[in-house]
Formats: structure tokens, sequence, C-alpha cells
């Protein structure tokens, strides 16, 4: 092999490489100090870019609620369908007060289907009801019907349901704010009925979980850990975190999931944790995304994930081929931004 | 099914911003084009809603360019010049002299390099890139390479004229 181009190397460290070359290449460093003290080169390079780059970024501000946007005036067809939108909406806000006072008469479209257990359902369409009157009570809510709930994923339910009537109506910056307080409620009534005994183990990482799995996230503490390599080809390219930041840990998800998690240290006291996992960021029909060789596992998302994604509102993006989420006990905005300087991390050398 | 604008919006809307701030150089505008790209991405309903908000962006970024320079000639965006009598150190160059030295360091790129760096930094993959350049993926690390090459000499240099300036 003669000596590797720059292009390859930047394709490298951009964790573009397709699996296959990037073993041969990495074999290829292995023998050739030319090749790897290149290597070191273009980091540093490709670093220094993204520093340049990033020292000119316009001040961040909270998008303005998408709602907004549709009812910007524009030009005159514009218009027509604004009043279509808002006879829509009003249609729409109706339709859920009836709802509201009636939660087991129609069930919702968007609340995943539970068949099983149709009566915990039923229940935790009451109790988001309930919320949606006190929000600033989640906790006690829970904590008054400690027992009634055997479901094993009750949690997840409950945010679903609660937050599937307000998708269209408020601003989704107040919504974020709403969930992460609401999911933090939903969190620790979740431990208190699960670990009734004894405090979350201070170790546990995120103290807020902005997600529709937080029971999910919770248990994450536990999942084994792993190292870099395994990391890499779990996903199928490098994992990804905030550059410059330390890793304490790399986890897998029990099961065939193919979910990572990164945990990386903010300061001291601050842990993030960083989920991901192989997704179609794109193409849900499955054309996308094709050259990865040697995955059995389907790679489109299951409908309940799917129905998910939809209704739950998280801190989530698609960083290339990876699905990623974010956590940490840190307001909704800064793990947003956080979440914006996610990237994969640099490949061991 | 086209992706949920509402996930995209919020997933990609700083993103999109920061893209359109490196083509337009004003920061309100830049917000006002990303809202103008969604409002627009909520009447189509494109089946790739990033790939297609990005499209949109680019082109209503080179249209804004075109008009600006028609009807403002005169109009500098960084409307405060830096404070030449505090002769500050490297460290303490403020943030619009080094938002400037950035931008002159951009020009020097190539457009089809500068497209291709500023789309990576908004976190498109290669294939994603690919398909809004027109490069083929195989030549994507190439033109990332030497944009980032070109990027950091030019501001180096930037840094070297400016000091030069400032000391002569």
């Amino acid at each position: 092999m003669s000596h590797v181009d720059e292009g390859t190397l930047h394709a490298y460290l951009d964790g573009e490489l397709p699996s296959g070359e990037r073993a041969a290449l990495e074999a290829h460093f292995a023998g050739c100090a030319t090749c790897r003290a290149n290597l070191t080169e273009e980091r540093a390079l490709r670093e220094r870019a993204t520093a340049v780059l990033g020292s000119a970024r316009p001040a961040e501000r909270p998008a303005p609620p998408l709602e907004q946007l549709r009812r910007e005036p524009q030009r005159s067809p514009w218009r027509v369908r604004r009043s279509f939108a808002w006879a829509a909406s009003i249609a729409l806000a109706l339709g859920l007060g009836y709802y509201m006072r009636n939660p087991g008469a129609s069930p919702m479209a968007s609340v995943p289907p539970a068949p099983a257990q149709p009566v915990a359902v039923a229940q935790n369409r009451a109790v988001a009801t309930e919320e949606d009157k006190t929000p600033a009570r989640p906790q006690s809510q829970r904590q008054r019907r400690p027992g009634e709930r055997q479901a094993s994923r009750p949690v997840d339910e409950v945010v679903v349901a609660q937050q599937a009537p307000r998708a269209d109506s408020a601003a989704p910056a107040l919504r974020l704010a709403d969930s992460v307080k609401l999911d933090a409620g939903a969190v620790s009534g979740a431990l208190a009925r699960a670990e009734p005994d004894r405090a979350p183990p201070p170790a546990a990482p995120a103290s807020i979980v902005v997600d529709g799995a937080p029971a999910r996230r919770l248990a994450s503490a536990a999942w084994p850990v792993i190292n870099r390599r395994l990391a890499r080809s779990i996903l199928g390219e490098e994992p990804v975190g905030l550059p410059g930041l330390a890793t304490r840990a790399y986890r897998r998800a029990p099961g065939t999931d193919g979910t990572v998690v990164v945990e990386q240290v903010l300061d001291s006291s601050t842990v993030i944790q960083i989920f991901q996992r192989p997704a179609y960021p794109y193409d849900s029909s499955g054309s996308g995304y094709t050259n990865d060789e040697g995955r059995s596992r389907p790679r489109v998302y299951a409908s309940e994930d799917r129905a998910r994604e939809r209704s739950s509102l998280r801190f989530g993006r698609f960083v290339r081929g990876l699905r990623v989420e974010i956590t940490g006990p840190l307001s909704a905005d800064s793990l947003n931004r956080l979440l914006e300087q996610v990237a994969p991390l640099p490949p061991l050398p | 099914m086209p992706d949920d604008i509402a996930e995209v919006y919020r997933s990609t809307y700083p993103a999109l911003v920061r893209f359109l701030y490196r083509k337009v150089w004003d920061a309100e505008r830049a917000e006002d084009l990303a809202q103008e790209a969604f409002a627009r991405a909520l009447v189509h309903r494109p089946e790739n809603t990033r790939g297609w908000l990005f499209v949109v962006a680019a082109n209503m970024a080179r249209d804004d360019a075109r008009r600006a320079a028609r009807e403002k000639r005169h109009l500098t965006l960084l409307k405060s010049e830096p404070d030449a009598v505090h002769s500050s150190p490297e460290e303490d160059i403020d943030a619009a002299t080094r938002t400037k030295r950035v931008r002159v360091a951009l020009d020097e790129l190539t457009p089809r390099d500068r497209e291709a760096l500023l789309l990576w930094d908004a976190g498109m993959s290669y294939d994603e890139i690919a398909a809004q350049t027109g490069l083929a993926r195989g030549a994507i690390g190439t033109t990332l390479a030497r944009a980032r090459r070109r990027l950091v000499e030019a501001y180096d240099a930037g840094l070297e004229g400016g000091q030069h300036v400032a000391r002569g």
C-alpha cells in the first residue's frame, strides 16, 4: 500500500470511511510511520479548521415557535392556507377539549397501542389529564396512586399520552421546558415506586431525563461497560460525543437494540450521557446507508419506536448514520446547545 | 413519508442559522432566512426535510447576497470597527474582528470547497454533501482536506497581515 492521501485521511478522521477500508487503513498505520505522522498532522489541521470556523458563529437565540412561522404573513395564496390552518387548529382544539373531558371515549391515534394492558393505559390517560390542569404537582399526583399500575413501562405511556394533545398547540420552547419538568417528575415518581427503600445511587448521572423513555435511561447506569473498539463495532462507525470532554465510560444496552451510551464528564459533578444507535436519518424506506456491510439487524425503526419518536420531545438529532440523544443534569437550553456540538469522536490512533 | 418537520426544526434550526450566517454575515438576516426556509418546508412538505432545507437556504442566501450587493453596496456588515487605539493582544481581539477574519479567510476558498466545509460544519454527512454539491462521494474527503487547509492558511495569513497593520 502506498502512502495514504490526505483526502482519505480526512474521510477517516471524519468517521466517513466504510469499515472495511478503515480496518485496512489502520493496519497500514501500524506499519507506516510516515502515514502516522501525516495522520497526526491532518488531525491537528482538522481541529484547527473547526476552531477557526467555530469562532465565527451567530449568538444563538431560541427558535420562534414553528406555529408562528406558519402564520407569518406571506404572499396572497398563503393567506388562504393560513385561514384554513386557523380553522383547522380551532377544530383541533375543540376536538381535544372534548377528548380531554372523555379520556376513555375515543382512542387517540398517536398513543402507542398497548392491547395487553387496556386498563393501565386508561388510567394513564386520566393521570395525564389531571397533570395538564396542575402541572406543578406531577410527583404528588403519582405518589398518591402507587400500587395501581403494574405495567412495566408506565412512565413511557404517561409521557406519550400527556404530550400528544399538546403537539400542535403550544410553543416548542415552552413545551420543551414543560416536558423536562414533567419528565423529571415522572422519573422521580418511577424511582420512588421502583426503589422505595433507598435513594437513587449518587453515581447515577442523569437527574433530568429528556426523552420519551426515562425508564430505559435510568437503567443505563447498570448497562455493561465496553471499550471504545466494541462501541465502534456496535455502531458501525465512530461513536459520537463532545470533542474535548473526557469520556468516563462506554456502555452498551442489553439486548440487540444496538444502542451505545457515551458518558462524558463536564465537570467534577456533572456527567453527560450521549445515547446513540444506528438509524436511518432521512430515508425510512430502507434504501439509504446500505454501504455498511455485515449488518443483519434491521435498521429501520420498529413502528413502536417510530411512534415514540414522533410523540415525545427530546433532545435528539442525527449525526450521520447515528440517532443521537443527550441527557444530563442541565437546563434544556444547555443540553440543546451541547447536542449541537456532538460530533464523531476522533478515531483511536 | 415526510419527516416530522417539528422534530427537524428543533434539531436543525441552529445549524441552519449558522450555515446561513456564514453566507450572509448578519445574524438577524440569517435567522429570517432560516425561518423562511422552514415556512416554505411547511408548505412543500419535502420528503427529505433537512437536505431540502439546506438546498433552499443556500439558494436564498445567494439571492440575498446578490440583492444586497445591488442595493446596498456601501453597507458594511461589521458596523463597529475594532477600536484601533487599544492595540489589543491576540487573545483580546473582539468577536467582530474574529468574525471578519474568518469571513475573509472563507472568501479565499472556492465556492465548492466553501460549500462542502459549511455543510460539514452544519452536521451533514459525506453522502448528503455529495448529494447537495454534486461532488462524487469519494471526492468529499479531498475537498474537505483542501478547504480546511486553505481556511487555516488564509486565516493565519490574515492574522499576520492584521498584526502588520497594527504595528505599522
